[in-house]
């Protein structure tokens, strides 16, 4: 059930990353319902600016009642959120997205994250949700930013058996290149294995796009989660289209999220 | 006691408070987030003949104060909203407000005569304002278009019609007059402000469209005039909307001489807003010892 919460923050972290931020907060029923992919939009006091600013989830402890975001600070309402403290209120509507992160139920698969900058924390709430539900699970997270201090959102899943494969356009960290070049390796390494895998994605446009191509032409399934413009995140203003195939618009929000990557025309 | 309730035509309203076309989908999609059954009248997404895909994207940018749209009317057209939203939305003690918007003033009157054998619609509100698909004119900028599009629609059904008229006029009272003699029951203005935004860093226009419909605080003080003049010189009631975000700013426009309002843009930050609207024009007719909304309609000083 989609809900308006004034949630209490119970902590707001700065990461070695500049100007990132990972934010948790009390919030029961979302931390129950809540699935990766999915997301809540924010009200925070941005001045002139008066839309909800969409956030995925990060992660979430039903037991605790607590959920997570990871942001960045780029304009007037994440500059207000920076500087909350424990016990401000956060406004959100959520969880919000009609489709989220279907994780394949082969249990043989190999699943790789493809994530870049703030699209890394809906994959490591996927990689956490496969693992409870399968101990044996082989996942990868291959992760993209321009610098070793930019990679964001693997905290905790290499404890939980995840294998992180770092990219970056400097070689300050990891694969020194995008994290195209290393997901190519990985998937011919699948396949002369002749390992199943499958692909999600979230970042950048243009970095998805990439992957969602690469991955079609390998005839290996992907999911992305696309980036796009969320003016309501509840399905009523339209504005969020995502342009299909087959000559319709979906909306970002309650049609996806997260879409084949076939379905999409970029 | 306090009476908020209000009639449009024949449309009885409990209170004074809808929502603007196209910002509260067809009630289904917010329903977790408001109590449909409390709301004055849901005014639903736009419905044409034929189902329209809309505009590319981007359709949305934010602007300061408000937001610019070109959606471009996407929707499934009448047969898709008479079998697939309209039982939704008849299962709540609502009236149902549907907006129609027209290639040309036959194309009007099919919908609205499907609308009204159908019982699909307590009210049509007839979109010849709509900013983002017009061929260079819109109806509501010239009283002739005006009067040709409500007289055939009006001849096409018994239903309260109402006109929403456009902003994007040098002066909208011989427009909301020639809409009163062609037989409309109410008036809705106003519709979105025409505008643009660029993007320095990249030197392109921002919208897909280049042009969208402002919306938001931004324009209250232009929609607010226009309720003011149009409200002078006819006497069919009128919703009024544009920027409408808390009680205080639906109270001005009932100051401003609108019998009605709607939410529009507030719906996308706060679904549940046309209630605490309404709520909120209660506490203030009783906290200013008014028994009844009419009694502030009109009473700008």
């Amino acid at each position: 059930m989609i809900r308006r919460t004034i949630a209490p923050t119970l902590s707001n972290t700065p990461l070695d990353a500049p100007n990132h931020f990972v934010m948790t907060f009390h919030a029961p029923e979302l931390a129950r319902e809540a699935l990766p992919g999915q997301f809540i939009a924010v009200a925070a006091g941005g001045g002139m600016q008066i839309l909800r600013r969409p956030f995925s989830v990060y992660s979430v402890d039903p037991e605790a009642g607590w959920a997570s975001i990871l942001y960045s600070v780029y304009g007037p309402a994440t500059s207000t959120m920076a500087k909350m403290k424990p016990g401000d209120e956060l406004d959100f509507i959520g969880p919000l997205g009609g489709r989220v992160f279907e994780a394949d139920p082969d249990p043989s698969c190999h699943h790789i994250m493809v994530g870049g900058g703030y699209g890394v924390p809906p994959l490591a709430f996927l990689c956490r949700n496969i693992r409870a539900a399968n101990p044996n699970a082989r996942i990868t997270v291959i992760s993209g930013g321009r610098t070793k201090n930019l990679l964001v959102g693997t905290d905790g899943l290499e404890e939980i058996g995840v294998t992180l494969e770092p990219c970056t356009n400097d070689g300050s960290c990891g694969y020194h290149g995008l994290v195209t070049g290393r997901l190519e390796e990985v998937l011919a390494e699948d396949q002369t294995a002749h390992q199943p895998s499958y692909v999600y994605t979230c970042g950048p446009t243009p970095m998805m796009k990439a992957v969602g191509d690469l991955s079609i032409e390998k005839g290996v399934p992907c999911q992305v989660s696309m980036e796009v413009f969320m003016p309501c995140g509840v399905g009523i203003c339209m504005g969020c289209a995502v342009a299909r195939h087959d000559g319709t618009y979906a909306r970002g929000c309650t049609d996806g999220p997260v879409f084949p990557a076939r379905e999409v025309k970029w | 006691m306090v009476d908020l309730s209000v009639r449009i035509g024949s449309l009885t309203m409990r209170n004074p408070v809808t929502t603007g076309s196209g910002t509260f989908g067809f009630g289904s999609e917010v329903a977790d987030l408001i109590d449909l059954n409390k709301i004055g009248a849901v005014c639903v997404k736009a419905t044409t003949t034929h189902p329209r895909t809309g505009n590319p994207a981007p359709r949305i940018v934010e602007t300061a104060g408000g937001m610019l749209n070109a959606i471009g009317l996407q929707n499934g057209g009448i047969e898709n909203y008479l079998s697939e939203k309209l039982p939704y939305l008849r299962g709540f003690d609502c009236p149902i407000i549907v907006n129609v918007p027209g290639e040309d003033p036959e194309d009007f009157a099919y919908v609205v005569e499907r609308l009204t054998e159908a019982k699909g619609a307590d009210a049509i509100e007839l979109n010849i304002s709509c900013p983002n698909v017009s061929h260079g004119l819109d109806y509501a900028t010239d009283p002739k278009a005006t009067a040709e599009v409500v007289a055939r629609c009006r001849r096409a059904t018994t239903l309260p019609l109402l006109a929403k008229l456009s902003p994007n006029v040098t002066d909208i009272r011989p427009i909301a007059q020639a809409a009163e003699d062609a037989g409309a029951d109410g008036l809705s203005l106003i519709n979105t402000v025409i505008g643009t935004a660029i993007d320095a860093r990249t030197r392109r226009f921002k919208l897909a469209n280049v042009t969208g419909g402002l919306s938001g605080p931004s324009i209250k003080p232009i929609a607010l005039l226009h309720v003011h003049r149009a409200a002078s010189a006819v006497k069919i009631p009128i919703i009024g909307m544009g920027g409408i975000m808390s009680a205080t700013d639906a109270i001005e426009f009932l100051l401003a001489g609108a019998t009605a309002v709607a939410a529009g843009t507030a719906n996308f930050i706060n679904p549940g807003v046309a209630l605490e609207i309404a709520a909120g024009i209660e506490s203030y007719l009783r906290a200013n010892d008014f028994t009844d909304v009419s009694q502030i309609i009109g009473a700008v000083r």
